[in-house]
């Protein structure tokens, strides 16, 4: 242990500049943060131009220090492992009595003292100013500290321990970026869908770190440069294999999402909706390959207090002189069915020249949905404060002013450490601009707004390097559009309004068909860098 | 008589090319042993083997008993090793390094440490970066003998430094040499001829011969022979003669197992008509030209062998 201090204090003395650096970047990374939850123009008190001027800018300013973080952890790490290099054969410490324990052991410490208390510190401040005590997410902060550990801080330690000075790393961290993004590219170019399934990655973060920290010991231990380097690019190629051996999306969806035995199980019903205004439409970018079909739909059968989420959708059509195409899962966003009946949609990416060559066609389209059951629970009611206000198992919450001042027109939550669980929020929104009394709205003038936040994820916390999550909070019917010829008019929330934050948890994952007889195809619209949907006058259905 | 290093058939390949071949060899405790050798021929190599920093592709070494495989951490508290090439923590001070460095050796000497501060002149609110490459070496040999190390290993240590220097860091170092092995390596002859009390000679990652530096002067001896008349080399001649050479009646040779009574018996046979010998002994540098000369001409001439076979 006294030879661990005394490493940690000959580096504490060495690199006192980076390490001043990388505070003085990560203080100032709480510092301008918490400039991004501020979602009014007005809350700064001056004028709406200068106002979102002066917002976008502490945006950009807090946006760079969050990249400045970790290059500043970079920068440190670099250069405490390469004070004592693991690569080269004439460093004076290969010759002194140093314990490979010790050595490592110090480094450790370093990192622990120098990047991970800081981050600690930074991410409790965030929390605390947001308005979270951050011992009661004591949990979370120590497992988003082993995410970022994970992630970042260990693979630049193992990158550092099989190089020879700076340049060799950052030459070597470049290498990596650019493989990571080709990687990314190439995956992206070989996967035809873009389903979405419920099984998360539990593999690949537990073995980089495996990898990482056994290429980090075999360094320390023995100073194997080329086991270690064997060690770090036999991750990559493993990663490849599990791909490659993992099953396909359409496996995983048929296995996540069960058929259902019959009516009786199926847990929402799914229909075409010919009758509604929005009809069938089509679209596609000049060059694209594929056709973008929307379809709407009428959604029934959810029992009370229950929702449906529609993760993905799987298209195939059927043309009557026998050609026949299938689509890959395809994933659907930010949808969920209630209780009732509702009209809803759903876009189909189609190959464009099946499209072309069936488009004359009477076709049938059979549709596959993947969804996601969910039960409502635990229940919060809040008469909405004019200031910041609390939601538990939920975040915190605060009145969005509007530009001119005449009232709140939304809502904005911070929740810690990651989204909040998924959540349903109800609100009551009035045509009227809020009256010196606070209170709720009058029930006769006041319209039901609604909105989705969070997600069904399990984990105490998310990778970040900041621990204040901003939630996007998009609540339905904002906008009065009652008026003809009339401009549009913010609805408000006056201060008193009740507010329902229902949590939903999960129960079953099912999957629902959906069949479409005698569809003819509508023409698409050709788009032009912005999306332009021709509305067909004819689409038959049903 | 136990040894301070030992190797068996420490041998080092990188590729094809053979850094060190075979090599095996013995210092024992107490000696001040020179490895000796041009540039290039395997000294560091061999140097770095013994201390671990790399490791060999086949064969043994020992160090203090320890096997070099394993050394590391709390052996080097008894090894004192400076290199003309080791990379120093040149940020530092003198007197940091010299702090930093103390508490990793528990048989750390302050006396002593202020004894080679004063006899080197270190100038210890210097960084390292900032002295001269002589005062750089003084910087390391103080930070290597202040915990009285049982072995100092010194990888070409004098090299490229001022004669003044030089006779400074030898004399710190004989200082130390009751107490301790020394084993350095070394290009210049000269300097070592006069304090080492063994020699070994590395040839193109060959050990040449390995003894007691007496013995090896004793051994040899230039001689030269006048005949009456002229005559022939005998044939063969004798593999223990380097470099014969005959111009008329008289024949050169350097004996590399002189032995008085023997070489005299030995030549009054080979030549009874002989007038005059003259026996000179060599100096350290003679006697490593001989020898280095006679084993490429032996190598040349059976590589030639081996062409005209194969052809």
């Amino acid at each position: 242990m006294k030879q661990v201090l005394h490493i940690f204090a000959k580096d504490s003395r060495r690199f006192w500049p980076e390490i001043l650096i990388s505070l003085a970047i990560t203080a100032a990374f709480t510092w301008t943060y918490p400039g991004q939850w501020m979602h009014s123009s007005s809350s700064y008190g001056f004028n709406a131009v200068a106002g979102g001027a002066f917002y976008v800018l502490r945006a950009m300013v807090a946006a760079t220090f969050l990249v400045l973080v970790p290059v500043s952890w970079w920068l440190l790490i670099t250069r405490v492992i390469h004070a004592e290099s693991l690569v080269g054969d004439r460093q004076f410490w290969l010759t002194r009595p140093y314990d490979w324990r010790n050595l490592f052991a110090a480094k450790v410490l370093f990192l622990l003292v120098y990047v991970g208390l800081p981050l600690f510190a930074s991410q409790s401040l965030l929390l605390l100013l947001a308005g979270f005590h951050p011992l009661s997410w004591l949990g979370g902060l120590l497992f988003n500290l082993l995410l970022v550990a994970g992630i970042l801080i260990i693979p630049l330690f193992a990158l550092a321990s099989v190089t020879s000075n700076f340049a060799r790393m950052t030459l070597t961290l470049l290498g990596t970026l650019i493989a990571l993004l080709a990687f990314a590219l190439l995956a992206s170019y070989i996967s035809r869908g873009s389903a979405s399934t419920p099984y998360e990655d539990r593999i690949s973060l537990p073995l980089l770190v495996c990898f990482c920290v056994a290429a980090i010991v075999v360094q320390y231990a023995a100073r194997q440069t080329w086991l270690s380097r064997l060690l770090l690019i036999a991750f990559p190629a493993l990663l490849v294999v599990i791909g490659l051996i993992t099953p396909s999306d359409t496996a995983l969806i048929r296995r996540a999402y069960p058929r259902p035995s019959g009516p009786q199980d199926q847990i929402v019903q799914i229909s075409f909706n010919s009758d509604s205004q929005r009809l069938a439409s089509a679209s596609a970018e000049p060059k694209a390959k594929n056709v973008l079909l929307n379809l709407p739909l009428r959604v029934s059968g959810v029992a009370d207090g229950y929702a449906v989420t529609p993760n993905d959708v799987m298209v195939s059509i059927e043309a009557p002189n026998g050609a026949h195409w299938i689509s890959p899962w395809q994933a659907i966003y930010a949808q969920n069915y209630l209780a009732g009946s509702q009209d809803s949609y759903v876009a189909v990416s189609i190959s464009r020249a099946f499209y072309d060559q069936v488009r004359s066609l009477p076709v049938t389209l059979h549709l596959t949905f993947a969804l996601t059951q969910t039960h409502a629970g635990k229940v919060t009611r809040v008469a909405m404060p004019a200031h910041r206000f609390s939601v538990p198992e939920f975040g915190v919450c605060t009145p969005e002013m509007a530009w001119d001042r005449s009232g709140f027109t939304g809502i904005s939550c911070l929740a810690a450490l990651r989204r909040p669980r998924l959540t349903y929020v109800s609100v009551l929104w009035s045509n009227d601009q809020p009256s010196d009394s606070s209170g709720p709205p009058d029930p006769n003038t006041s319209v039901q707004g609604a909105g989705w936040a969070g997600n069904l994820a399990s984990d105490p916390a998310a990778f970040g390097i900041t621990s204040v999550w901003n939630i996007p909070l998009a609540i339905s019917n904002n906008i009065n559009r009652a008026d003809q010829g009339q401009p549009w008019q913010p609805r408000y929330l006056w201060p008193g309004t009740p507010l329902t934050f229902t949590q939903y948890n999960l129960v079953r994952r099912a999957q629902a068909d959906l069949s479409i007889p005698a569809f003819t195809l509508p023409a698409y619209n050709r788009m032009r860098g912005h999306v332009s949907v021709a509305v067909i006058p004819h689409a038959v259905g049903r | 008589m136990s040894h301070a290093i030992h190797t068996d058939g420490l041998a080092k390949t990188y590729g094809k090319t053979h850094a060190l071949s075979s090599l095996s060899l013995s210092v024992p405790e107490g000696a001040i042993y020179a490895l000796v050798g041009a540039n290039g021929a395997g000294k560091t190599t061999l140097i770095k083997l013994l201390m671990n920093i790399i490791r060999p592709t086949t064969g043994h070494a020992s160090i203090l008993g320890v096997g070099s495989h394993a050394l590391g951490g709390r052996h080097f508290e008894r090894i004192g090793y400076v290199s003309e090439n080791q990379e120093l923590p040149e940020w530092m001070t003198v007197a940091f390094m010299l702090d930093y460095l103390r508490p990793f050796y528990p048989q750390w000497d302050r006396v002593l440490e202020r004894q080679l501060i004063r006899q080197f002149d270190l100038p210890l609110s210097r960084k390292l970066k900032q002295l001269s490459r002589g005062m750089r070496m003084k910087a390391a040999f103080a930070s290597a003998l202040a915990y009285r190390p049982s072995l100092i290993v010194l990888d070409e240590p004098f090299s490229g430094l001022d004669p003044l220097v030089r006779d400074e860091l030898i004399e710190g170092l004989l200082d130390r040499a009751p107490e301790t092995t020394i084993f350095l390596s070394s290009h210049d002859l000269a300097e070592i001829e006069s304090f080492a009390s063994h020699v070994g000679f590395l040839e193109q990652g060959r050990l040449l011969f390995s003894e007691e530096m007496s013995v090896l002067s004793a051994r040899f001896r230039e001689i030269t022979l006048t005949l009456d008349a002229p005559a022939a080399l005998p044939s063969p001649t004798p593999s223990h003669w380097l470099q014969p050479e005959i111009s008329g009646s008289v024949i050169r040779f350097v004996d590399s197992n002189f032995q008085e009574e023997a070489t005299s018996a030995e030549l009054a046979r080979l030549f009874p008509a002989v007038r005059d010998i003259s026996l000179e002994p060599l100096s350290l540098r003679s006697i490593f030209l001989a020898i280095a000369r006679t084993d490429r001409s032996t190598s040349e001439t059976a590589q030639a062998d081996h062409q005209r076979t194969s052809a």
